[in-house]
């Protein structure tokens, strides 16, 4: 089995959340796993529901792969607020690209 | 004593547990599973997880720290075996549990055929993850696989096991599939679909018996006409019937295959809910009482039950959805099929990617969208705000279909 991976979640109290994660299964995923609170994720990743969004502050561009146009048209839809770095994170795989990435809880998924 | 005992512990109960906990409820909460496995998610039984595309732990609700963490007291292998109301009492094999609130989120159960060779290996139904376990693992050596039901879950398998290179015969009792979910246009289009990519089907085909081998595995389903189709693996997907195994001593009122329900999930007893599958309520969306079969309806009924035990008032009203992939193709529906609609047709079905829209008068009802998303969300919120559209503009592929209400709300 190939390496765990590090990665983030900041919790919309500011608070830090570091995870090890199996590369291959989505951030959300990772983020259920690991029992960090605030992904809901309703649909369970058929991207249908847009309760998994998260903020990707600290990612250069491209890091996370590109955004279908269904994941656009859901995000549309995210309770909280969407910004440039808004992602569903259902949608985001995690490899090595993601190691040490921050993804940013928002304070309300419905 | 006032703790909440939820009897089923999946997408519903599950769901009451975590919002009685967001909504401030301090009390016990006891969450009886009649499943050994961490509650999960099901959708993905006929779909990922069937395919081989992910693995159990990926299909998780919450993890196994979540319900200690949050005070909830997840029972796994404990079902509930009785209710009492006079005492007030949940029997399961460890003892008996006082409730204050009584939950019942106890789902559906897969209907099944009782035809002669019923009992032969190789013949399944799909509803859990031990059912989806030993599907998969047969599966595997599986070369002649007929489907009996051309619902979901019969035509997301299909996909699957074409995809596998197996042979598939489809077997569907009406004349076309999906009858009373889906537009004619949208089933004709699914069927087509997959007798392209090499499914095939027959239609008003009802199964009389299967054939077996000598050690007992399926060999074959035989049809009213005689005819014999080859099978070593047959799947039975004729729909899901509410387990009201418990129901009785409670003298809940029923309704359309369901416990009645009203708009915070309570039934026609004092402090007993009813959630998710197994509850029936009038749907103002269908115009009629129903039962839902979807994780929308599941949860959003389990928020609108937490928050009303936890003296809240938040009754149901969210538009319903629901969505099935097969292949590419990703199927989502918004609203619920009702009687004397007119249909709008968005784009072109040959291109893969098309809606087809439901009106009553110049108000949207319901949306199949076909790879359409933004069509998808779109009509979530034109069916909730109930505004008038213009069809014209609806109608038109290259015209956002939120635009459709913007202009005609001016004009
Ligand atoms: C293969 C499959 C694919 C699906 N695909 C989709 C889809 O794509 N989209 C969608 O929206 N919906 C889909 N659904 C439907 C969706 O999964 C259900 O609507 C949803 O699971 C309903 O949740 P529920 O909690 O009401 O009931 P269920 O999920 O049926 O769970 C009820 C639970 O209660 C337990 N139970 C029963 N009796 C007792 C007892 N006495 N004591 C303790 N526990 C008990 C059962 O064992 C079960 O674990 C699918 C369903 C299946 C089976
Ligand atoms: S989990 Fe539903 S959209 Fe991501």
């Amino acid at each position: 089995m190939s390496e765990a991976i590090t990665i983030k979640f900041e919790t919309s109290g500011g608070e830090q959340i570091e995870v090890q994660a199996r590369p291959g299964v989505s951030v959300m995923e990772a983020a259920v796993m690991n029992n960090v609170g605030g992904i809901e994720a309703e649909c369970g990743g058929a991207c249908i529901c847009a309760t998994c969004h998260v903020y990707c502050d600290n990612l250069e561009d491209g890091t996370v792969g590109e955004m279908s146009s269904e994941e656009d048209d859901m995000l549309d839809m995210a309770s909280a607020e969407r910004r440039p770095t808004s992602r569903l994170s259902c949608q985001l795989r995690v490899s090595e690209k993601l190691k040490d990435a921050v993804f940013i809880i928002p304070e309300n998924q419905f | 004593m006032s703790a909440v005992v939820i009897v089923g512990a999946s997408h519903a109960g599950v769901q009451a547990a975590a919002s009685l906990r967001q909504k401030g409820w301090q009390e016990g909460i006891v969450l009886l599973s009649a499943e050994g496995d961490y509650p999960y998610h099901r959708p993905p039984l006929s779909k990922a997880y069937i395919a081989g595309e992910k693995d159990e732990e990926q299909l998780l609700l919450r993890a196994p720290d979540f319900y200690r963490d949050q005070g909830i007291d997840l029972r796994l292998n404990e079902p509930a075996l009785s209710i009492d109301p006079h005492a007030r009492q949940v029997v399961t094999a460890s003892g008996r549990l006082d409730y204050g609130k009584l939950v019942l989120a106890t789902g559906s159960k897969a209907r099944t055929l009782p035809l002669p060779g019923a009992e032969a290996r190789g013949i399944h139904t799909l509803r859990s993850i031990a059912d989806a376990r030993h599907l998969r693992s047969s599966m595997q050596d599986a070369e002649n696989i007929v489907i009996i039901g051309g619902g979901f879950i019969g035509l997301e398998f299909a996909s699957t096991a074409v995809k596998q290179g197996k042979s598939v015969v489809v077997l569907e009792a009406q004349e076309r599939l999906l009858t009373r979910a889906l537009p004619e246009r949208l089933s004709a289009f699914i069927g087509g679909y997959h007798t392209a990519k090499g499914a095939m089907f027959r239609y008003g085909a009802l199964p009389e018996r299967y054939t077996t081998t000598d050690d007992g595995r399926v060999s074959g389903v035989q049809l009213g006409d005689g005819t014999t189709l080859p099978a070593d693996l047959v799947l039975v997907g004729v729909g899901g019937i509410a387990d009201m195994a418990l129901i009785e001593p409670l003298e809940l009122k029923t309704i359309a295959g369901g416990i009645e329900v009203d708009a915070h999930g309570l039934t026609s007893a004092p402090d007993i809910y009813a959630l998710g599958d197994v509850a029936a309520f009038h749907n103002a969306y269908a115009n009629g009482a129903m039962r839902l079969e979807s994780v929308q309806n599941a949860v959003d009924q389990a928020k609108s039950a937490a928050e009303h035990i936890a003296g809240g008032n938040a009754p149901l009203g969210a538009v319903p959805w629901f969505w099935t992939d097969q292949y590419d193709l990703k199927v989502q529906m918004a609203g619920l099929p009702r009687p004397g609609t007119t249909e709008l047709l968005r784009g072109d079905p040959e291109s893969g990617a098309f809606s087809i829209l439901q009106m009553e008068g110049d108000r949207l009802v319901a949306a199949y969208s076909v790879n359409r998303a933004a069509d998808h969300m779109a009509s979530r919120k034109l069916i909730a705000a109930g505004q008038s559209i213009d069809q014209r503009m609806a109608a038109d592929i290259d015209t956002p279909l939120m635009k459709a209400v913007a202009v005609a709300a001016v004009s």
